[in-house]
């Protein structure tokens, strides 16, 4: 797989790369803000095309990264291959009414599960890493960091509680 | 005044209609000029106001292409872009000059007309590219560098044109001095305005409309043309903060730019002298004069007809830069001649930018059935 990168001219950034397989992909990342897509089948000569806002553009990305993506709850694994492979995965939590009105303290996270809550978004506004006695509220947006195993514990334990 | 604020409502509805039907708006901005202007109704004339709001719009244009001239970052291929530029430059400018020529323009007006048969317009090839979803084709990134090339051509038939009847030598010397002092300053300044392209006041935005007004003024002073001065001075800028510079600069292209068409179409006169016949030649050979060099170009550099019929359908667009050039440097003839380019290209390079693929796959098709049909039956 090579990829090449090359700027152009009044249309921005192009990154494409050819994969073992000969099949090629173009993403163009144009001045206008928005993003396309280029895919292109061995042997095969028009290219069929997706544009996209950098929103979608960074959900794709999700996707592409092996992350599971339910309907509104996303998750990112980012893998340091460079410290002995380790993996850290961020989910995202929708707070359920059963633990609205609780403190992080009241849920034991960290001694139950092991996970962190590292930020929590709040009708629009983010509030990074929230204290102990923090109390969570009906549609909070939790995002919480540590292994695979840890966030599974998080969604049985936690959660459903 | 009155005149002026007409024009820009019109422009305004326009500009609306031309995204929802995803066609370019420079055509509808110059009919709508025709139509305000002398050869239509009379209700809008040009004065000293839309004059100046104009030329604003023009060195904006212009200093907008400096901006875009990186020469730092090469091509990966030099020669074929030579190759291709060069290809494009003899056959349309070619055919152009000779054209208007033998219709009875006198020399100067038959180089203006040429040189407007060459130049595409950079602003409607590139938005087409990436409407139409042609980005990933061979012959986009090649298209993409032909339009520097041609921005890169344009400089120099400036020069030219500018230099006149004076005394070449001191001139140039006066054009090399100035083009010194402006990279001086970028280079020695540029800490300085990056700070100030970093404030979120007021202070960046009036930076960049007094840099470009200021160079255009102190240009005239020095008797150098300031079209020159101020594509120079979006190279010379081009080496600190390009980005930040296009995005203070952007309101005030998109603005004066939509005046500078407008009123291009509001002095157009039909009464000038100018036959419809010989309109209507010169606007069929615009479009065929890119068949051409197209073919050419696809044959040349990717040994296939159909990517340069590619290349045709995409770069058969005349624009902003034509238009300039009549502006700056034409009679009013010459003028009449370019809008008429200028819309029926622009029309015709729409459509077929949008519907080449089908194009493209028709000829295709049709050849293999054809192929299939004359295959000699072998085998029994």
């Amino acid at each position: 797989m090579a990829l090449r990168s090359l700027n152009l001219p009044g249309i921005g950034t192009k990154y494409e790369f050819e994969t073992d397989k000969g099949d090629t992909v173009a993403i163009f990342f144009t001045k206008t803000g928005t993003i396309q897509m280029y895919t292109l089948q061995k042997g095969c000569k028009t290219p069929s095309a997706a544009e996209m806002t950098p929103v979608e553009a960074r959900r794709l990305g999700n996707i592409l990264t092996g992350a599971i993506i339910d309907a509104d709850q996303e998750s990112v694994e980012i893998a340091f291959s460079a410290l002995a492979d380790l993996r850290v995965t961020i989910h995202t939590f929708y707070i359920p009414k059963t633990v609205a009105g609780k403190t992080i303290e009241d849920l034991q996270i960290r001694a139950k599960t092991g996970a962190t809550v590292i930020a929590v978004c709040r009708q629009d506004k983010n509030i990074i890493n929230p204290a102990p006695s923090f109390v969570f509220e009906d549609g909070d947006a939790a995002l919480v960091i540590g292994e695979s195993d840890q966030i599974k514990k998080f969604e049985r334990e936690i959660m459903v509680e | 005044m009155e005149g002026l604020i007409i024009a820009l409502f019109v422009c305004m509805v326009l500009a609306l209609i031309s995204k929802y039907l995803s066609i370019p708006a420079i055509p509808f901005y110059i009919l709508a000029g025709i139509v305000l202007g002398k050869a239509g109704l009379g209700i809008v004339h040009s004065d000293e106001i839309s004059q100046f709001f104009s030329e604003i719009g023009l060195l904006f244009l212009l200093f907008f292409m400096g901006l875009e001239l990186k020469l730092d970052r090469m091509i990966a291929d030099p020669s074929k872009l030579l190759t291709a530029g060069l290809i494009g430059l003899i056959v349309d400018m070619g055919i152009g000059f000779t054209a208007a020529y033998l219709l009875g323009f006198p020399l100067k007006e038959a180089f203006i007309i040429g040189t407007a048969f060459y130049i595409t317009s950079t602003a409607i090839v590139i938005t087409s590219l990436i409407e139409n979803r042609k980005l990933m084709m061979k012959e986009a990134e090649l298209i993409i560098w032909m339009e520097v090339f041609e921005d890169l051509v344009l400089i120099i038939i400036i020069a030219l044109l500018s230099s006149g009847d004076k005394d070449l030598l001191f001139f140039f010397l006066k054009i090399v001095l100035a083009l010194g002092v402006m990279y001086a300053i970028a280079h020695y300044g540029k800490e300085f305005l990056i700070s100030i392209l970093d404030r979120d006041d007021e202070t960046p935005i009036l930076f960049t409309f007094a840099a470009v007004l200021t160079t255009a003024a102190l240009a005239i002073v020095l008797g150098i043309p300031d079209t020159m001065m101020v594509i120079a001075l979006g190279a010379a800028l081009a080496t600190t903060d390009p980005d930040a510079f296009e995005q203070h600069a952007r309101p005030f292209k998109d603005v004066f730019l939509v005046m500078f068409f407008v009123f291009f179409g509001v002095t157009i006169d039909f009464a000038s002298g100018v036959d419809l016949y010989t309109i209507a030649i010169l606007c069929i050979l615009a479009v065929l004069s890119k068949l051409i060099s197209g073919m050419l170009i696809g044959l040349t550099i990717f040994g296939s007809a159909l990517s340069g019929l590619e290349i045709w359908s995409n770069t058969i667009s005349r624009g902003e830069f034509s238009i300039a050039l009549a502006v700056l440097y034409g009679s009013p003839v010459v003028g009449t001649v370019i809008a008429a380019l200028v819309i029926v290209t622009t029309l015709v390079g729409a459509f077929m930018s949008k519907y080449s693929t089908w194009l493209r796959r028709g000829i295709v098709s049709h050849s293999r059935r054809k192929a299939l049909m004359h295959r000699p039956h072998t085998g029994r």
